[in-house]
Formats: C-alpha cells, sequence, structure tokens
C-alpha cells in the first residue's frame, strides 16, 4: 500500500477524448489549469489519449476550463476523427491511461474512431426575435388579438388573468412553431448530413436546435443549406451554425457488462 | 484544414459557422461525450467539479407575463421613426425590464465571456494529422 507521501502539488493527467494514434499535438497547444501545461498524446497501438497535466488538488469547472475543453476537441474534430469525454475526466498517471483506457478498450476505440473518419459535429441553433414571432402569432390566432385588446382595455391588476392567458397561449403557439421549423431544418439538413440529433431547447424563444454529424469536406454544402435556411427566416430566426465540433451528441457510453 | 472561426453574434444575417460561446459550450460538454468512469475504474481521480447544472427552461407564470408584456410593448407604431420623449422613457423601460427577466445563466454566461476576453476569436488548432489511413 502506498499512502499518500506527496499530498502536495499531486499532479493527474486530464483526459479530453480518444483519437487515432497518428494525431500530432501541436507543441505551443496548452490545455486546462493555472498554469496551463502542454497538451500531449498518450498512445497505444491505434488509439491515443489527448490529455495535459493538471493539479489534481484543483477544482475544475471555471469558465476558463470549460472553454478549454472545448476548444482543445474542437480544434481536434477539423482535423482528425474524435471521441470527446465528458468534461472532468481525470486520471491518475500515464500508465492508467495506457492500461485501463486504451489498452483495455483499444478495439471499440478503434472502430468508432474508423467510422468517424472525416466527420465532424456541427449544431444549428436558431432563436426566434420577439418582436417579429409575436407580431406574427398576433396576426394568426384570433384569440391572441382579442386577448392583446382586453389586456389593454383593462387596468393592470384587472387584466391580470387574461395577460397570464395571452402568455401562455404564445408561450404553447412558440413550442409548436418550434416543432414545425425543428422539422423543417431537419428535412433540409438531412441530405446535407450523416445523422441528426433533435436537442431540447435551452430557451423559451429556441426555433431550432439540433446536432448533426457531417463530413467536414462537405462543409460548405452544410453552410450553403443552412444559410438558405436563414435567408428564407431573416428577421424571424437568428440562425447559427457552430462547427466543426468533436461528436458530442454521437458517442454513446458503453454499458457496464455484468 | 483551418478551423472556420468567426465572432458570433454579427450583425444580422447568416455569415458561416461561428465559434461556440460559453452557454453553447455548457449545453455540450457538460452531459454529452463519453463517460470516463464507464472505461477507467480502478485509478480516477476524483476531483471536485465547480459546475452546475441549471439550464432546464420551465415554462411558468413567469415566462407568461413576460410575452404579455412584450406584446404591450409591439404596440408603437413600427414605422414611427422619430423619438419622442414617450419613446425614449419607453426604451429605457424596455431596457430595465429586459436586463432584469434574462435568465440568471444567460446573463452569468455575457460576464463569464466578458471576462474571457478575446479567448474565443483566437480558437487555435491543437493537433494535426500526420497521415490518413486509406
Amino acid at each position: 500500500m502506498t499512502t499518500g507521501e506527496q499530498t502536495e502539488h499531486r499532479t493527474a493527467l486530464y483526459v479530453y477524448g480518444i483519437v487515432p494514434s497518428d494525431v500530432e499535438s501541436d507543441p505551443e497547444a496548452r490545455g486546462i489549469g493555472d498554469p496551463p501545461s502542454p497538451i500531449t498524446l498518450v498512445k497505444h497501438g491505434d488509439v491515443a489519449a489527448l490529455v495535459s497535466e493538471i493539479d489534481a488538488g484543483t477544482p475544475l469547472g471555471k469558465p476558463a476550463d470549460l472553454s478549454m475543453h472545448a476548444q482543445v476537441l474542437d480544434a481536434t474534430s477539423g482535423v482528425a476523427p474524435v471521441l470527446p469525454l465528458r468534461f472532468g475526466a481525470v486520471v491518475a498517471g500515464e500508465d492508467a491511461v495506457t492500461e485501463e483506457l486504451l489498452a483495455e478498450h483499444h478495439d471499440e476505440f478503434r472502430s468508432a474512431l474508423e467510422e468517424l473518419e472525416g466527420k465532424a459535429q456541427y449544431v444549428v441553433k436558431g432563436r426566434y426575435d420577439e418582436q417579429a414571432i409575436l407580431r406574427e402569432i398576433l396576426s394568426e390566432s384570433d384569440e391572441a388579438a382579442r386577448l392583446r385588446d382586453s389586456v389593454n382595455s383593462l387596468p393592470e391588476d384587472a387584466a391580470r388573468n387574461d395577460r397570464i392567458a395571452l402568455g401562455e397561449l404564445i408561450n404553447n403557439t412558440i413550442a409548436a412553431k418550434r416543432e414545425q421549423d425543428t422539422s423543417r431544418t431537419v428535412e433540409v439538413l438531412e441530405g446535407a448530413c450523416v445523422a441528426l440529433n433533435v436537442r431540447e431547447a435551452t430557451h423559451e424563444r429556441d426555433a431550432v436546435y439540433l446536432a448533426c454529424l457531417c463530413e467536414v469536406a462537405e462543409q460548405d454544402e452544410l453552410e450553403r443549406v443552412v444559410g438558405e435556411l436563414a435567408q428564407d427566416w431573416e428577421g424571424r430566426v437568428e440562425l447559427r451554425l457552430l462547427g466543426p465540433l468533436a461528436p458530442y451528441d454521437f458517442v454513446v457510453t458503453q454499458q457496464p457488462q455484468g | 484544414m483551418t478551423t472556420a472561426v468567426q465572432p458570433s453574434g454579427g450583425g444580422g444575417g447568416f455569415s458561416g459557422p461561428s465559434s461556440s460561446g460559453l452557454a453553447d459550450v455548457i449545453d455540450t460538454i457538460l452531459d454529452k461525450g463519453l463517460v470516463i468512469d464507464a472505461y477507467v475504474r480502478v485509478s480516477l481521480v476524483g476531483i471536485e467539479l465547480l459546475t452546475i447544472d441549471a439550464r432546464i427552461v420551465v415554462a411558468s407564470v413567469d415566462t407568461y407575463l413576460r410575452f404579455a408584456e412584450a406584446v404591450n410593448r409591439l404596440d408603437i407604431p413600427a414605422n414611427d421613426q422619430q423619438k419622442g420623449l414617450p419613446d425614449l422613457m419607453q426604451d429605457m423601460t424596455e431596457g430595465g425590464a429586459k436586463s432584469k427577466t434574462k435568465g440568471a445563466l444567460e446573463a452569468a454566461g455575457e460576464k463569464l465571456t466578458d471576462f474571457l476576453g478575446a479567448d474565443d476569436d483566437e480558437e487555435r488548432q491543437t493537433a494535426r494529422r500526420k497521415r490518413r489511413d486509406g
């Protein structure tokens, strides 16, 4: 038994993700931590782990940590397939990475990476312009227009129920529009990518939020179709395309055996 | 191959891929990706994580009242460009209400982005490929 001889400045390895072993890290690249250590590769056979040394005594999760985790993986995803680990994966040392992580799961990592070769994740995120979507709803729904008039003609206290009813109607209508606009986006994207994952809305005015797995070489085509959609929705939905990103939405953790 | 990176939130319209802001990152890396404990059991190092999960959107009366208030503000004629005093006051209330009703996380995200400075824009390549298997 070895009990912590060195409790101070105990270092550990932060693991970002798994890549093919022919990837080389940029000697200038730095990872999570203060001061940050270089990003290195721990290799075993055909697979390697993207890691950097961190101080095991410092809590993780500051904004800079989160951004750095994503940045390391996303920058890699443009040049090589990568299996991203969820934020916060820390292992004792290089031996542990080689033996427990890479050797133990070599074949499944290799085949997953082969499947991802040339592909990366992109996120399509659209948000309704508040004024535009409200005008649209008021012009389409007699009930919304009626409630609006009622709210305007009554004193604030008396109109409270109508205000809540109006807001609820708007909220539900936006949800229905979100579903329609998401379906439309899925249709548009289907031809341009390999797989799609519709994400849960995280904002009340989200119009569409989804991740897609596409060929990096066909990014131009993706930009074109998303651009067309954005043009169609100009003034109504602010559409963003993020990527190339690591395929966070398309890797699945194996279930523990037993 | 260079990573196509453009500052997000440009002046309207669509201008190609943009880089991820902190809010985008949080949506992605905290609950997606491979979970290390499924692969490594013995040598895990338990490091305290500061992150919290606060992203769920729950529609509430608060949301409804906010929408109703926004409808109320719509009544200013859209093509009336001349700003009189009432309009200016409207602007002020609008601004006030907006910052008040902004989700806690979103507001925090903005602050943190400020704090991070230009980090988002100078995304760099951290790895390159020696060869590609055919």
